[in-house]
C-alpha cells in the first residue's frame, strides 16, 4: 500500500509532464478508438449491405450452390426450415429467396442481369437493400402478387416506366428456356451500378411458377443475425443442429469471399498503422519515464541505502507506470467519449466530396457518412492494449532504476 | 588500531575491514580512494573518521554500508562478509542493521517527516500500530513533535537532518553511518544534533561512525581515526 501511495505522489511531482504524458496516452486511446471504430462501422455496414442484397449473414443453400449457382439446385421444405431457423438464438430474420440470372427485354432493348425473388411478408427494408432503396412506385404486397421492381438504370436502359411491361427470360428447373411478362411496380436506386442497371425483384410465387419449383422450394434461406460478427459461430451452431447432407450452411465470409478478403487486408493494414502509432506513443512514454527515473537517481540511491531492495525499487517505478497508464486511460476515455458520441450520432458526412458519385467496394455500396461503432470487447481490447503498452514502456526505466549501484546513485547530484 | 583498544578484553567489533582497497577509474587514470586499509569498529563506539577531502572517508563508509564493493580485501559487518551476500541480502542488512545519515539529508521529498521516519519500518513489515508508537517516540526524541506532517521542503536544514537521524535510528540499528552530518547546518543545530546522537549512543548503545572534518564532531568522538590518501594516518581514543 505504501509503495502505491509513494508512486502516486511521485507521478504528480511534475504535474505538467504527467498531464502531457497522460494526454499522449489518451491520444493513443482516441486514435485507436477512431481507427477501430470507423473500420468496424464500415465493415459492418458493408457486410450488412452485402447480406441484404442476397445471401444474408448465414446462408442455407443446396450443396455446391455458391461455387456453381444454377437454378436446378434448390432447397425443399423451406417454409418449415425457415420457421425453425427464425426462432434460433441470435437470429433476427430468415428469408427464403430465389436468385438467378435472366435477360430483361422490352420491345426496344434487351439487357442481361440478375433477379431476386422474395416473400415480401418475410422481408423488410432493413434486411433487403432493394426494398430499402425504393424511389418510385411500390413493392408487391405478398408472394402471390404479380409485378416486378427494377433498378432505375435498368428502367432507363429498357426505356421502362412504372406500369409498363417487362419480359424476362431464364432457364427453368429442367434447363428449358422460359419467358414471362411482369408489370413494373416500382424502381430502386441503391447507388451500385451493377445492381441498379441489372437487377430485378420479383414475388417468390411468380418465380417459383416460372421455374417449375414447388411452393416450398427456393434456392436459399438468407439468415440475418442480430450481430453479424457472430456469423461464423452461428454457422457452426447451425451445422451441428441442421445436419442434412443436401444442405450447405455458409457464413458471409464464404458466400462473399471478395468482401471478406478485402476486409481482412484492410483490417491488417489498419492494425499495422495502429501498431506504428502505438510505437510512437510508447517511445514518448518511455522517454518520460526514463527522464523521471534519471532525474531521481540520487533519491533512488538513498532508498536503496536505507534498505529498499532493488526488486522493490523496480516495482515502485512500475507502480508509477501503472498510475501513469491509468491517468492516461482516464484522459483517453474523457477525450474519446465526445468524439464517439458525435461520430455515433452524426457521423462525418463525405457526400459533398463524392458529389453524385457513389463509392463501392466489391460491389457493396460504402456509406458516405462515416460513423464509429465499438462493441464492449473492442473497448476492453483498446484500453487493455494501451494500458499494457504504457506498462511495457515502464519496464526498462524500472529495470534501470533497480540496476544502478547505490553508490553511483548517491554520487549523482 | 590504538594500543588501548587492542588491549581491551571486552571489546567486540561490529565492523571489520581487512586489507581493503578501492580503486576507481577516471578515464585512463586509476584513483586509489582507499589503499590497503584495515580497521575495526567496536560495538557501542562513537567514532569519527577524519581527514581532508579525497582522503577516502566516504568510500570507507559506503563499503561498510554495502553501498560500494572493495576492489581488494574484505568488509565484515557483524562478522558477515558483505562480499559473500547477494544484493538482496545486503539490502536487507542495510534495512535491518544499518542507519544512514547523509550530509544533504536526502529525505524522500514526497513524504512527510512522519512518513520518512516510518518508511524503513514499513519495509521491515512492522505493524501500523507499532510503527506509529515507534515513530512518534523517535520524533519526540529528536524534537520534531508537531512537525510530523511537514514535507522536507517545509522544514529547515536542521529539522530535515533531525528527520534523517530519526529515520536512521527508528529501526534500532546496530550501527549508524553518518557522512558529514553537521556540514549543512548551523553551529547551534550541529551541537544539538551531536547532543542527540551522543545521547542515543550512551542510552541505547547504538554505534556511530562519522565521516567528518568538523571539529565539533571530533571533539565529541570517543575515537578519532585520521585518514590521508586512502590510508589510516592515526587512530586515537580520546579521554
Amino acid at each position: 500500500m505504501q509503495m502505491w501511495n509513494i508512486a502516486w505522489r511521485n507521478v504528480w511531482r511534475r504535474r505538467r509532464r504527467t498531464l502531457i504524458t497522460g494526454f499522449s496516452i489518451g491520444f493513443g486511446v482516441l486514435l485507436a478508438a477512431i481507427f477501430t471504430g470507423m473500420a468496424i462501422y464500415m465493415y459492418g455496414n458493408m457486410i450488412n449491405a452485402s447480406a441484404a442484397t442476397g445471401f444474408g449473414h448465414v446462408t442455407f443453400e443446396p450443396i455446391g450452390y455458391s461455387k456453381a449457382p444454377a437454378l436446378d439446385k434448390r432447397l425443399s421444405r423451406v417454409d418449415t426450415l425457415r420457421e425453425q431457423i427464425v426462432h434460433e438464438n441470435g437470429v433476427d430474420a430468415a428469408m427464403e429467396r430465389i436468385m438467378g440470372q435472366a435477360m430483361f427485354a422490352t420491345a426496344s432493348k434487351t439487357v442481361g442481369g440478375m433477379f431476386l425473388a422474395i416473400n415480401p411478408q418475410h422481408e423488410s427494408a432493413e434486411y433487403n437493400l432493394l426494398i430499402r432503396s425504393l424511389v418510385e412506385g411500390k413493392v408487391f404486397s405478398d408472394k402471390n402478387a404479380g409485378g416486378v421492381v427494377i433498378g432505375k438504370r435498368l428502367a432507363e436502359k429498357l426505356n421502362l416506366r412504372i406500369g409498363k411491361k417487362l419480359v424476362y427470360t431464364t432457364t427453368d428447373v429442367n434447363g428449358e428456356i422460359v419467358s414471362e411478362i411482369a408489370r413494373v411496380s416500382g424502381l430502386f436506386v441503391t447507388g451500385v451500378d451493377e445492381i441498379d442497371g441489372g437487377m430485378a425483384l420479383f414475388p417468390l410465387r411468380q418465380i417459383q411458377h416460372v421455374l417449375g419449383y414447388h411452393a416450398d422450394e427456393a434456392t436459399l434461406i438468407a439468415v440475418m443475425l442480430r450481430q453479424q460478427r457472430h456469423a461464423e459461430s452461428s454457422r457452426d451452431v447451425f451445422r451441428q443442429k441442421y445436419h442434412d447432407p443436401s444442405i450447405e450452411i455458409l457464413s458471409w465470409q464464404q458466400t462473399q469471399p471478395d468482401l471478406a478478403g478485402m476486409i481482412t487486408i484492410d483490417a491488417a493494414s489498419n492494425y499495422v498503422m495502429q501498431f506504428l502509432i502505438a510505437l510512437l506513443i510508447a517511445a514518448g512514454i518511455l522517454n518520460t519515464m526514463l527522464m523521471s527515473v534519471l532525474e531521481r537517481t540520487r533519491e533512488f540511491g538513498v532508498m536503496l541505502a536505507i534498505g529498499l531492495s532493488p526488486k522493490r525499487l523496480f516495482w515502485l517505478v512500475m507502480a508509477e507506470s501503472y498510475w501513469m497508464a491509468l491517468i492516461g486511460l482516464v484522459i483517453g476515455i474523457v477525450i474519446t467519449s465526445p468524439f464517439y458520441w458525435y461520430f455515433d450520432v452524426y457521423g462525418l458526412d463525405f457526400s459533398s466530396l463524392l458529389g453524385d458519385e457513389s463509392y463501392t467496394v466489391s460491389n457493396v455500396l460504402i456509406d458516405p457518412v462515416i460513423r464509429m461503432k465499438l462493441h464492449v470487447i473492442h473497448v476492453i481490447a483498446i484500453l487493455s492494449a494501451v494500458f499494457g503498452l504504457a506498462l511495457l514502456s515502464g519496464i526498462y526505466p524500472a529495470w534501470r532504476a533497480g540496476r544502478v549501484p547505490p553508490v553511483e546513485s548517491l554520487r549523482t547530484i | 588500531m590504538s594500543q588501548a583498544l587492542a588491549n581491551d578484553p571486552k571489546r567486540e567489533d561490529i565492523v571489520r575491514l581487512v586489507d581493503v582497497s578501492k580503486i576507481y577509474r577516471q578515464g585512463k587514470i586509476e584513483v586509489r580512494a582507499v589503499d590497503n586499509l584495515s580497521l575495526e569498529i567496536d560495538t557501542g563506539d562513537f567514532c569519527a573518521l577524519c581527514g581532508p577531502s579525497g582522503s577516502g572517508k566516504t568510500t570507507v563508509l559506503n563499503m561498510i554500508g554495502g553501498l560500494d564493493i572493495p576492489t581488494h580485501g574484505q568488509v565484515f559487518l557483524e562478522r558477515r562478509d558483505l562480499a559473500s551476500l547477494s544484493r538482496g541480502e545486503v539490502a536487507a542488512i542495510r534495512r535491518d542493521r544499518i542507519g544512514f545519515v547523509f550530509q544533504a539529508y536526502n529525505l524522500i521529498p514526497v513524504m512527510t517527516a512522519y512518513e520518512n521516519a516510518e518508511f524503513v519500518l514499513k519495509l521491515q513489515g512492522v505493524s501500523a500500530v507499532e510503527c506509529h508508537t515507534r515513530v512518534m517516540t523517535i520524533l519526540k526524541e529528536v524534537g520534531l513533535v508537531g512537525l510530523e506532517h511537514r514535507r522536507p521542503d517545509e522544514m529547515s536544514g536542521g529539522q530535515q537532518q533531525r528527520v534523517a537521524i530519526a529515520r536512521a535510528i527508528v529501526t534500532r540499528p546496530a550501527i549508524v553511518l553518518a557522512d558529514e552530518p553537521t556540514a549543512n547546518v548551523d553551529s547551534a543545530t550541529a551541537d544539538s544534533l551531536l547532543d542527540l546522537m551522543q545521547k542515543l549512543n550512551r542510552q541505547d548503545g547504538i554505534t556511530f561512525l562519522f565521516s567528518t572534518h568538523d571539529k565539533r564532531v571530533m571533539d565529541r568522538a570517543r575515537r578519532i581515526v585520521r585518514m590521508r590518501d586512502g590510508r589510516i594516518e592515526s587512530d586515537e581514543v580520546q579521554g
